[in-house]
């Protein structure tokens, strides 16, 4: 008897041990709950409108209970996941390198992800979920930032390029763009300017927009600090530019296709577009804590979350483009539902073709690939808020 | 068994302070652990480094971050931005406060003074952020006030206003004017309940006392009501001060999207994860308080609250 | 002889309260005048009204002939000394003395000279740079009189001004004001719910009651031929007969006779006395130097009569105890009502 409990014990232990020298190997039963931190919107039950649930099937064939923590910014969720107690996370690009690099998150097996192979080929070994040819994490979803713009302002000529927030210049209905331009307030902007850069002055070599050089970055900052003259109040949270657009005269800002739908919605004259220059974007990752208590869950989420309905109708909730691109016509994005016009390629119309020009948000890091070496996040941070304070 | 009860009941009762200390250990060590010790945790971290290639807090002890403070140009403009705008809610809040604050202590009735309090409260009860969030609405270009202007055909004297360099801006939302309207607005309650409390100690016998030993009613005001008003003056600002130079939704809400203390902290630390210049940032407001708090007390602040 | 203070006619309510019911009063130049009445009588609100910190709904306050109804306090040649002293807690008590010398601009050497004379005056000297929190009760009262006392005012105003003090320190006090008041010569309003006080102080008493005065006169007029029943109870121990009752003495009006004109008799002894009552021992109360012994009788009213303690034929009387108790016609004092 002692010695079958000395036996477990020792079990146990290579397992622990196991656990963390390597991904899981084999997956067991469900352990009945799994513990998310995701963003606002992410994992719907139906309960905010009642055809939009990819939860409650999930829960139903696994017996796993799905509890979520929503969190408003990238840092939150980091902070969150740092806690403990959670199980996955629908990270963006400029947390999960992060996570990664905190040994927050665990290298995960795909082989235990039979729907893994059906994951768009361009996102299987993306940059900001995968290191040293490991998997930290099974691709969520993506979706490209857009130029949002007023209609009533530039008439029929949309504008093709990110200069209408970058340079003073008159906008078609003949007035000044001065203080009537918006950016996002978060340092990634920086990000924006670089690839703004990259197109107009080839000269500097910039490669990637989240790998610069100093001679690169300074430019970039060169540039913000001639946007600052132009932007009264840079954009923070989504609702506050939906307010500023409605309220103080806004024309023109890098802005999410999730305002963009809830302008239009309002009957606002707003458009957007993907400048020439390209776009920033966002593409989340869920990925598992390393020290997640329901392991099992977890891995059935991430095979729920590429063969279920969930693809089609998040893609259709958030305006956004599944990771599977075999989901396109599916679900909610089928024509048949009512929500996308007859004949439409949903997948279309929410950018999947654009995936070329989209530079996805991610950490910058001084160990880059690109260059010898980059402006790190921290260095990012503080002159971003240097520029912002009209430095 | 009960006697043993008994007899520790009995010692409790004759040794009070034993009693006292036994009650008092929970909450002084959760204040000093949990609450000062990771305060302290934090804040030390301003002597420490941020090691600029691998983003790594390198534990040793260096004052470069205190001095990257100040000698960032940056830096030094979010302190001084966010003092100066501190400064400047404390005094308008005194200024609006005061005679609200002297007309519910000497002028009202018993009903009227209730009427008062409910209407200074009233705010308090409803969400910070719903209120700043109206008055985003309330300042912005198609908001009421602007609308207000218009039909009183003054919208060349909102333009001259805001026309003003530095405080001015697009529209009353983005400027510091803006801020400051929004500041005194939220912080107002905490300026006017302190120097209520300090006047309606001010017994009238002491106004009348000065009126008939020949000093007028101004005399009166200059000489007895408000140097006995100042210590709640000192205990409101404390309020508005001090709210003032934490507060990071304001910012973020209203204005020209240009940093104060609160927020640099928030984003050190959080996105940025420079740990160091975040401690460092909010080591400034609790030695400008410290100070401040010297000086109000000298002024009596304490005794007024 | 001059007014120094003369009041016409002055009525005021608060509300539907009459706190003052057509007052007229004239207050002689140098007098020790005595607003005598209890709380709620209406003598503060007289005070304010001759001090200015309040209006009257009617009538005149005329200061030296002057009419002074509108003028504001700060413009009326008069000082007062307030209840709680109303010393102004920031400063110190040479600041506080000094304060309308400030207020006036006088030179700051004769400042020095007069605050240093009145110091003297209220016996201060070397308490100059405390502040009121650091007095005691008495030295308060004294700062506060030398702040209304360094103007050299023609009138001051006093409301209750010994009434926070204990016995010991009130006599004493009452002694010193009366001193002030012959040094200064000037006229003292003096407002007061003692009667003892305002006997033993004043040349001359009005006495209110509900917003009225019953009474104006000399202590001596006022104790011994009150002309009122009200005035006759509130001052001194008496024992007042109303109309019905004094018709059995083959009196018309109602009286009051003082404990001190009534003498007990054991039993229906021969005397002189014109009025005999029989009456039962209530009540014994030692005073000290006399008994008041409480009797009880037929008639409506308790009777109080003084036994001297002092007397050697001193017979000990016992409770629930029947006595003759005996007055002479010439001692009772007839009532107006």
């Amino acid at each position: 008897m002692n010695m079958f409990k000395i036996i477990l014990v020792i079990f146990f232990t290579f397992i622990t041990v196991g656990l963390n020298a390597g991904p899981l190997t084999k997956l067991g039963k469900g352990e009945g709950n799994l513990n998310v931190v995701a963003w606002a919107g992410y994992l719907e039950r139906g309960t905010t409108v009642a055809a939009f649930d990819w939860v409650t099937g999930f829960e139903k064939n696994t017996g796993c209970m799905v509890n979520i923590k929503t969190a408003g910014t990238s840092d939150e969720m980091v902070a969150l996941m740092n806690e403990g107690g959670f199980d996955i996370v629908t990270a963006s690009g400029d947390a999960s390198l992060r996570l990664i690099a905190g040994e927050t998150v665990q290298e995960i097996n795909t082989d235990l992800i039979p729907s893994w192979n059906t994951i768009d080929p361009r996102l299987q070994d993306a940059a900001w979920h995968t290191v040293d040819g490991k998997h930290y994490g099974t691709p969520y979803m993506w979706g490209s930032n857009v130029l949002m713009y007023n209609t009533e302002t530039f008439g029929d000529s949309a504008p093709d390029s990110w200069n209408v927030v970058f340079e003073e210049q008159n906008l078609p209905d003949g007035q000044s763009n001065k203080n009537r331009v918006q950016a996002f307030d978060g340092p990634i902007h920086i990000a924006d300017a670089a690839m703004y850069l990259m197109y107009h002055q080839p000269e500097l070599g910039i490669k990637d927009p989240y790998e610069l050089t100093n001679d690169q970055y300074q430019a970039s900052l060169n540039l913000l600090r001639q946007q600052r003259k132009l932007v009264g109040r840079y954009w923070h949270d989504a609702f506050m530019q939906i307010d500023d657009f409605t309220n103080e005269g806004f024309v023109a800002s890098a802005s999410w296709p999730f305002m963009v739908n809830l302008l239009v919605g309002a009957e606002q004259p707003i458009a957007s577009v993907i400048p020439k220059e390209g776009a920033t974007g966002w593409a989340d990752t869920t990925m598992v804590h390393s020290e997640a208590a329901n392991i099992n869950c977890s891995y059935m989420w991430m095979e729920h979350q590429l063969s279920s309905n969930l693809q089609s109708d998040l893609g259709t909730w958030f305006g956004a483009v599944p990771s599977v691109p075999s989901k396109c016509g599916t679900g909610l994005m089928d024509p048949a539902a009512g929500i996308y016009p007859e004949g439409a390629d949903a997948c279309k119309i929410n950018g999947i073709d654009n995936f070329d020009k989209i530079h996805f948000w991610r950490t910058p890091v001084s160990n880059c690939k690109t260059q010898d070496s980059c402006i790190p996040y921290y260095k990012w941070v503080t002159d971003y808020i240097a520029v912002l304070g009209g430095r | 068994m009960i006697n043993f009860i008994v007899n520790i009941s009995d010692y409790f009762y004759r040794n009070k302070n034993f009693l006292f200390l036994l009650f008092l250990l929970p909450p002084l060590s959760w204040l000093g652990i949990i609450y000062l010790g990771s305060l302290l945790t934090f804040l030390s971290h301003s002597f420490f480094s941020l090691d600029g290639f691998t983003g790594k807090i390198n534990y040793t002890f260096t004052l470069n971050t205190i001095f990257e403070l100040f000698n960032s140009r940056a830096n030094f403009d979010i302190l001084i931005r966010t003092v100066g705008l501190a400064l400047t809610v404390t005094f308008g809040s005194a200024l609006i406060g005061f005679p609200i604050a002297y007309y519910m202590a000497k002028f009202t009735s018993p009903k009227v003074k209730i009427f008062f309090y409910i209407a200074i409260m009233l705010p308090l009860w409803s969400s910070y952020l719903v209120r700043v969030y109206s008055w985003k609405l309330i300042l912005a270009k198609e908001g009421i006030i602007n609308w207000f202007f218009g039909k009183l055909h003054l919208t060349w004297l909102l333009d001259k206003i805001l026309s003003i360099p530095y405080i001015g801006g697009p529209s009353l939302s983005i400027s510091y004017i803006g801020m400051f309207l929004v500041f005194t607005y939220i912080w107002l309650p905490f300026m006017i309940l302190p120097i209520h409390a300090s006047l309606e100690r001010v017994p009238n016998s002491l106004i009348n006392a000065s009126l008939d030993l020949g000093a007028s009613k101004r005399q009166t005001f200059y000489k007895v009501i408000l140097p006995l008003a100042l210590p709640g003056i000192a205990a409101g600002s404390i309020f508005t001060f001090s709210l003032t130079l934490g507060d990071y939704i304001i910012p973020y809400i209203i204005g020209t999207s240009k940093f104060f203390i609160g927020q640099a902290v928030y984003t050190h630390q959080g996105t940025a994860g420079n740990i160091p210049l975040a401690a460092a940032f909010s080591l400034v407001p609790i030695i400008v308080m410290i100070f401040y708090i010297k000086t109000a007390k000298k002024l009596g602040a304490f005794d007024a609250l | 002889m001059t007014n120094a203070i003369e009041l016409l006619g002055i009525s005021k309510s608060y509300g539907s309260v009459q706190a003052l019911n057509n007052i007229h009063l004239t207050i002689n130049d140098g007098e020790f005048f005595s607003l005598l009445g209890p709380s709620g009588s209406g003598k503060t609100t007289c005070l304010k009204i001759i001090a200015g910190f309040e209006g009257s709904q009617e009538g005149h306050v005329k200061l030296f002939n002057e009419d002074v109804t509108l003028v504001p306090p700060y413009k009326r040649d008069l000082n007062t000394v307030f209840q709680d002293y109303a010393l102004f807690p920031h400063m110190s008590v040479r600041s506080n003395i000094g304060y309308s010398l400030r207020i006036k601009k006088v030179n700051l050497e004769e400042q020095n000279k007069r605050i240093d004379e009145i110091l003297e005056t209220v016996k201060l000297i070397g308490y100059d740079l405390r502040k009121p929190s650091e007095l005691s009760g008495g030295q308060r009262q004294r700062v506060a009189l030398a702040r209304s006392l360094i103007n050299k005012p023609k009138v001051l105003l006093l409301d209750e001004p010994l009434g926070a003090l204990d016995l010991k320190l009130r006599e004493q006090m009452q002694i010193e004001l009366k001193n002030l008041q012959r040094k200064f010569n000037i006229t003292f309003i003096y407002v007061t719910h003692d009667q003892q006080e305002a006997l033993s102080m004043s040349d001359r008493i009005a006495v209110f009651n509900n917003g009225r005065v019953e009474q104006i006169d000399t202590p001596h007029n006022i104790y011994n031929k009150p002309k009122t029943s009200f005035v006759a109870d509130f001052i001194g121990i008496t024992t007042i007969f109303p109309k019905e009752d004094a018709s059995q003495f083959n009196i018309t009006k109602s009286f009051s006779i003082r404990p001190e004109f009534i003498s007990i008799q054991s039993s229906s002894s021969s005397s002189s006395k014109d009025f005999k009552i029989k009456a039962k021992v209530t009540d014994i109360q030692y005073q000290g130097s006399f008994n008041k012994i409480i009797f009880e009788s037929s008639f409506r009213n308790s009777l109080s009569v003084f036994q001297n303690t002092n007397n050697n034929e001193n017979i000990s009387y016992k409770i629930d105890q029947e006595y003759i108790l005996e007055f002479d016609k010439k001692d009772i004092t007839l009532l107006d009502d």
